[in-house]
């Protein structure tokens, strides 16, 4: 008998009784309110920033005043010209030279103020969200979602990428010392850029 | 040979020694406790969320392989391939073999406590595969060659410079550096060009979706969606309880995990994988390694509903007090007190004793696991299959004989109040008595409840 029927198996024979543990319907709870007040609030717990517009500003001049080093910006959508186009990557190792990334999601949640990612909007290189310094990340206000249930409820992008990252600021870490630390191998910072 | 049980209250004493690791440990610990409550406080369903987590837990196990074959044939629909493991030892030999038909000779991965459990790098190493753990804690740990002290913060039990002095041994960064923040930076400079260049990533999970095949990874580093879209080659290693049915069922559990883990709402990265990136293989290996026996251990099946968020070890006196090292085990705290003996009963056989009973760990458990009560059950599976120490056993031996005759009980206690206050401290204080260790005995009474019972109320009861 192979591994799997051993373990399956061995499963049907030591398992409780299944009458006696229902599934609970799906669950519906906690605040429904899916405000860009609450996003920036909860984004902000976690790390993120939002890329604020001054009089005149456009995209590229925000991020140009935000990251005055940087050398290499790369754009993933079609309305910002960046240094480079995400189709022109063709590597990880290419990708890895990224200063700044700018890409559009598909939707933000209220309640972590986490932003969602997946091959449809990075061309099919994952790993330049992860590979750039710092990313910055269009939303549009209409695009949030209340909480994790409403967000794994509603949006069909769960059943549909194969790679999909819910981002919720920047990486951190606190493994030394307890000490947080904001930009750990990740993005070193996530803004948000409103549209 | 029979093996020896892990002696954890000898090494709880050396930990004790250290005063400032002890209470950086303490304090730390409590910290991400004191967090969590914060978080708790601001969601009034908090309650309503553990108890769907725990039903939906029981539900899935109950029905586990069932959900497990409906997720083996999403995941397979989406191009993933899926292998099962019996044991730690057949999960190497799979890992070994995807790794060799590959050619590949470096693995970079994030933390899973899965392939700690299955001792995985002492397996491909001899055979010639560089393991690197990308995860800034984990990788302290191996390079100090140690096991993770903490489930979710691994090296937690390790201050600033000691931090500094593996980095400068293998990093050649300055021995007294004594900034977190550069520390932290010479990893992401260590590790950025291995990741570049890595033949295979790695990852463990926290969740496995039956409805859609997907597996979820909730971390906060980033270097385990590095690990896995860097590489064209990702194996993932999880344990077949961390199953849920529904992607809807998703929201309960993310909600709670990283709140009572570290206080955050959420981990920076949450991220679900459904199917191999475009020009990629992706391997998933489900592991047993003793879950489905638990699960026929009719008192003990529930722990399997852990979602390994450390909030049993965060709030646990004795482990705060004693490090994860202690226990011996890959999984340490109250969690690891319950399971470890599952994996080796006489080798764990103290574990389950490194408790004051005070239920603190079932209390903050996000999927309601009775943790507190299973430790008592352990401590009686034990006692009756002859796994208890010497002293032990003999104390609970004289115990059961004097409180189950109140003549002699009663005399003996009286004996006690003369002895703890005449006898000599080289009496009282010895190998017999491990409570007395590094505490002083309570101050003898001057009467008894049940003498003085006799001489006030009997007497009034009497004359009624």
């Amino acid at each position: 008998m192979s591994s799997r029927d051993t373990i399956l198996a061995t499963l049907r024979a030591n398992r409780p009784d299944p009458a006696a543990h229902p599934l609970p319907p799906v669950a519906m709870l906690g605040d429904m309110d899916k405000g860009r007040d609450r996003f920036e609030n909860s984004l902000q717990i976690l790390g993120g920033q939002i890329l604020m517009p001054q009089e005149g500003d456009t995209l590229a001049t925000a991020i140009a005043r935000r990251f005055p080093d940087a050398k290499v910006i790369c754009s993933a959508v079609p309305d910002f010209e960046g240094t480079i186009r995400i189709e022109e990557i063709e590597s990880p190792q290419q990708a890895a030279a990224t200063d700044v990334l700018v890409v559009r999601s598909p939707f933000g949640i209220a309640e972590m103020g986490s932003i969602y990612l997946s091959e449809a909007q990075l061309n099919n290189l994952n790993s330049a969200a992860h590979l750039t310094q710092h990313i910055v990340v269009i939303l549009s206000e209409e695009n949030l979602t209340a909480n994790m249930h409403t967000a794994y409820l509603e949006r069909p992008e769960f059943h549909t990428a194969n790679y999909g990252v819910l981002m919720s600021g920047p990486s951190a870490t606190a493994d030394i010392q307890g000490v947080l630390i904001r930009g750990a191998q990740g993005v070193r910072s996530l803004s948000i850029w409103w549209e | 040979m029979k093996v020896k049980p892990v002696n954890h209250a000898k090494a709880a004493e050396e930990f004790l020694e250290d005063a400032p690791h002890l209470t950086f440990h303490d304090e730390r610990l409590w910290d991400m406790r004191q967090k969590r409550d914060q978080q708790m406080h601001l969601l009034p369903e908090w309650q309503d969320l553990r108890t769907r987590a725990s039903e939906i837990k029981e539900h899935t196990l109950a029905n586990l392989p069932e959900y497990l074959e409906q997720f083996e044939a999403n995941a397979k629909k989406n191009g993933i391939h899926v292998h099962w493991a019996a044991d730690g030892a057949e999960h190497n030999r799979i890992v070994g073999e995807i790794l060799e038909k590959h050619g590949a000779k470096s693995l970079i991965k994030s933390k899973s406590m899965v392939t700690e459990e299955c001792d995985m790098r002492a397996y491909l190493e001899p055979r010639g595969v560089t393991v690197t753990e990308t995860d800034l804690g984990e990788r302290i740990q191996q390079l100090d060659d140690q096991l993770p002290s903490h489930i979710v913060v691994p090296a937690v039990h390790k201050l600033v410079p000691d931090v500094a002095k593996i980095f400068a041994k293998n990093y050649h960064t300055d021995p007294n550096d004594n900034d977190p923040q550069s520390l932290a930076e010479a990893q992401r400079m260590a590790a950025r060009p291995v990741i570049l260049t890595a033949d295979a990533g790695m990852t463990g999970g926290n969740f496995l979706v039956a409805e859609t095949g997907t597996f979820v990874v909730c971390t906060n580093e980033g270097n385990a969606d590095l690990s896995s879209t860097v590489p064209n080659l990702h194996i993932a290693t999880l344990g077949i309880e961390r199953l849920v049915p529904r992607m809807a069922d998703l929201g309960v559990f993310v909600r709670l995990l990283s709140r009572s883990a570290l206080g955050s709402p959420i981990t920076q990265y949450t991220t679900h994988f459904r199917g191999p990136q475009k020009g990629g293989e992706m391997h998933i290996i489900l592991v047993d390694n003793g879950r489905s026996t638990r699960l026929g251990m009719e008192e003990f099946w529930t722990s399997l509903k852990c979602i390994r968020c450390g909030a049993c070890m965060n709030t646990c006196p004795v482990y705060r007090r004693s490090g994860g090292l202690s226990y011996g085990a890959v999984y340490s705290g109250p969690i690891g007190a319950i399971i470890d003996p599952t994996f080796n009963e006489r080798k764990y056989s103290t574990l389950p004793f490194a408790s004051t009973m005070n239920g603190s760990c079932t209390n903050v458990c996000p999927v309601k696991i009775n943790i507190h009560e299973q430790l008592y059950k352990w401590r009686r599976v034990l006692a009756e299959h002859h796994e208890l120490p010497f002293v032990k056993r003999e104390i609970m031996h004289m115990a059961g004989k004097l409180m189950g005759q109140p003549k002699l009980y009663r005399t003996a206690i009286n004996g006690t109040e003369v002895a703890l206050s005449t006898m000599p401290r080289f009496v009282l204080y010895n190998w017999l008595n491990p409570w007395g260790k590094h505490r002083e005995l309570p101050h003898p009474v001057k009467q008894t409840f049940h003498s003085w019972y006799k001489q006030n109320r009997l007497k009034k009861d009497k004359a009624q």
